[in-house]
């Protein structure tokens, strides 16, 4: 790494050099020591939360069908007891703005949360860390079968982690596949070697995406591909929770015996002990200070903490604080910056609810009859025919009524008696209009039809529509 | 300011990353739009499930954008040469 003793331009330079290829050299192998503590139990609660919601969710049902499906090949959202369209669109972007700008608001209040307790990569690194240790031992017995040559005992080992990972990556995959196809379906034909090639291929590719990043690149998601990690910075502030150790506190660093009074030999809280090097999932010293690559999982407040304990110190020589209070000043919780957040977020999640509120569950196209612009009957009255689309996005049947208004003595013929359309049905219905040539005013006319559910006012939709004559 | 050798394997995913996420986009968009069914390719419907069709036109997103980021990088690349005429002395 770099040397801090180093001076002058010439060095600068050199250390420019050093900087870019620590960022692009071959990443060496980082072997995160395992953690107890607070902020660990918090994490792995997290985890297994996180975790379990992932897996459960889709083989939960709601009124007899799965609970959150996606449902691709039937371009149908079920959210429990909502369905949603692709004509829905919109609600669904609004709620990715609504997540972002939580994303935001959560990041300048309390810094990097969302990295070290909820996000997938996290939560996956985590599961399968667990079954490193489980299989290889701790972190001190995987350095050492790692700079082992391959042998009988190593291959076992080694070929055990990996089968668990791939299964482990496996069943991640297909549970992804499960938010979009119906799961039970999908684990029936997967059972009976049905699966179809894209649902396989989806099943392997999401699940080899799992395995490679929680397995093979961890912190370097991080580091190289995440978005968040290179703009969260932006929303920080002098007052957002950031892990820190307290320089002012531990400096100068040294090792002592237990009994040695830190005072009498010129030393620090710190002992050097690295413990918050050998724990940090990403391979850095947090006494460096503030560092992109951390992403606040507060493993080395734990292992502080610990160590702060055998030694008879006070604990929090690594610890959540902010800029302005570790210059002694007071973290000011309510600034322009979260006012401002904040009204932005509840401004668009009243929006959101207030339109979604308001959404009918019914949609209604009106497509002109494209081959003749109109023709004359029998009796005189001049004819226009469409085609409607009636879309039933409501959870429940319906029956409907059908108004056209717009032009005097306009009449409107159907074929069917009644206009039923079951839930999440479309009714293709050709209409036809007719009206008198005496009432029409200009060649183009202006029509409005208008859809009313029999047994719900509340479900109408109208629809705009030109009729054409001869004038 | 030394020249920066950017390993292989940074190239491919400084562009099979990117084109990734907004193959995402993309295609999550235009089939929000358009329904598989309604589509008809060089005149001929596809007889593919949506499913498939969907996954072709996300790697298809992807292929393009890759090959957007292909260029990219190419250009940056060779321009960061040409700017600095000291270092083919090296």
């Amino acid at each position: 790494m770099t040397n801090p003793d180093v001076t002058g331009p010439a060095a600068a330079s050199q250390s420019d050099e050093q900087v870019a290829q620590s960022l692009y050299a071959k990443a060496e192998k980082i072997y995160p020591r395992q953690v107890h503590g607070l902020f660990a139990r918090l994490r792995v609660l997290g985890v297994l939360g996180l975790l379990g919601i992932y897996y459960l969710l889709p083989w939960l049902h709601w009124n007899g069908q799965q609970a959150l499906l996606l449902d691709l090949p039937a371009r149908k959202f079920h959210i429990f007891f909502v369905t949603l369209w692709p004509q829905d669109f919109f609600y669904l972007a609004v709620l990715l703005i609504i997540a972002g700008l939580m994303l935001f608001f959560v990041t300048a209040l309390a810094g990097r949360v969302w990295c070290g307790y909820a996000c997938p990569q996290t939560v996956w690194t985590e599961a399968f860390l667990w079954i490193e240790r489980k299989v290889e031992g701790d972190r001190m017995r995987q350095q050492k079968l790692d700079a082992l040559p391959m042998n009988a005992r190593k291959f076992r080992i080694k070929a055990t982690k990996h089968f668990l990972w791939i299964v482990f990556s496996g069943w991640t995959g297909f549970t992804f596949v499960g938010y979009f196809s119906p799961i039970v379906e999908l684990g029936h034909n997967l059972l009976t070697f049905n699966l179809g090639p894209w649902e396989t291929f989806w099943v392997i590719f999401y699940g080899f995406a799992t395995y490679g990043n929680a397995g093979f690149m961890r912190e370097q998601v991080c580091k190289y591909m995440c978005p968040y990690a290179r703009f969260q910075s932006a929303m920080f502030d002098k007052d957002t929770l950031v892990v820190s150790y307290i320089p002012a506190r531990g400096e100068p660093r040294g090792s002592r015996k237990r009994s040695v009074d830190p005072v009498s030999k010129g030393l620090g809280d710190c002992i050097d002990c690295t413990m918050c090097v050998q724990v940090c999932p990403t391979g850095i010293d947090i006494r460096d200070g503030l560092q992109y690559e951390c992403i606040a999982c507060s493993a080395c407040i734990d292992a502080c903490d610990d160590v702060m304990g055998k030694m008879g110190y006070e604990t929090g020589l690594i610890k959540y604080t902010t800029e302005h209070a570790m210059k002694g000043g007071v973290t000011k919780i309510i600034r322009p910056r979260i006012v401002i957040y904040a009204v932005f977020l509840l401004a668009i999640i009243a929006a959101f609810a207030w339109s979604f509120s308001q959404r009918v569950s019914l949609g209604l196209d009106v497509i002109r009859d494209r081959n003749t612009l109109y023709r004359e009957t029998g009796d005189g009255l001049i004819e226009n025919v469409y085609i409607l689309k009636v879309l039933n996005m409501d959870n429940a049947e319906h029956q409907y009524d059908l108004r056209v208004s717009g032009i005097p003595g306009l009449s409107l013929h159907k074929d069917i008696a009644v206009i039923h359309v079951d839930s999440g049905g479309i009714l293709e219905l050709p209409v036809r209009l007719r009206a008198d040539e005496a009432d029409l005013e200009a060649r183009s006319n202006d029509v409005v039809f208008e859809l009313v559910a029999k047994d719900n006012d509340a479900l109408a939709v109208s629809e705009d529509a030109r009729f054409l004559g001869p004038q | 300011m030394a020249e920066i050798k950017v390993p292989k394997q940074q190239k491919c995913i400084a562009i099979l990353w990117p084109s990734f996420l907004v193959a995402i986009v993309a295609s999550g968009l235009f089939f929000s739009a358009f329904d598989p069914d309604d589509l008809y390719p060089f005149g001929e419907q596809a007889e593919i499930s949506r499913l498939g069709i969907y996954s072709i036109g996300f790697l298809l997103f992807w292929l393009v954008s890759a090959v957007s980021g292909i260029g990219t990088l190419y250009f940056a690349m060779t321009n960061c040469m040409r700017r600095r005429p000291d270092s083919r002395d090296q």
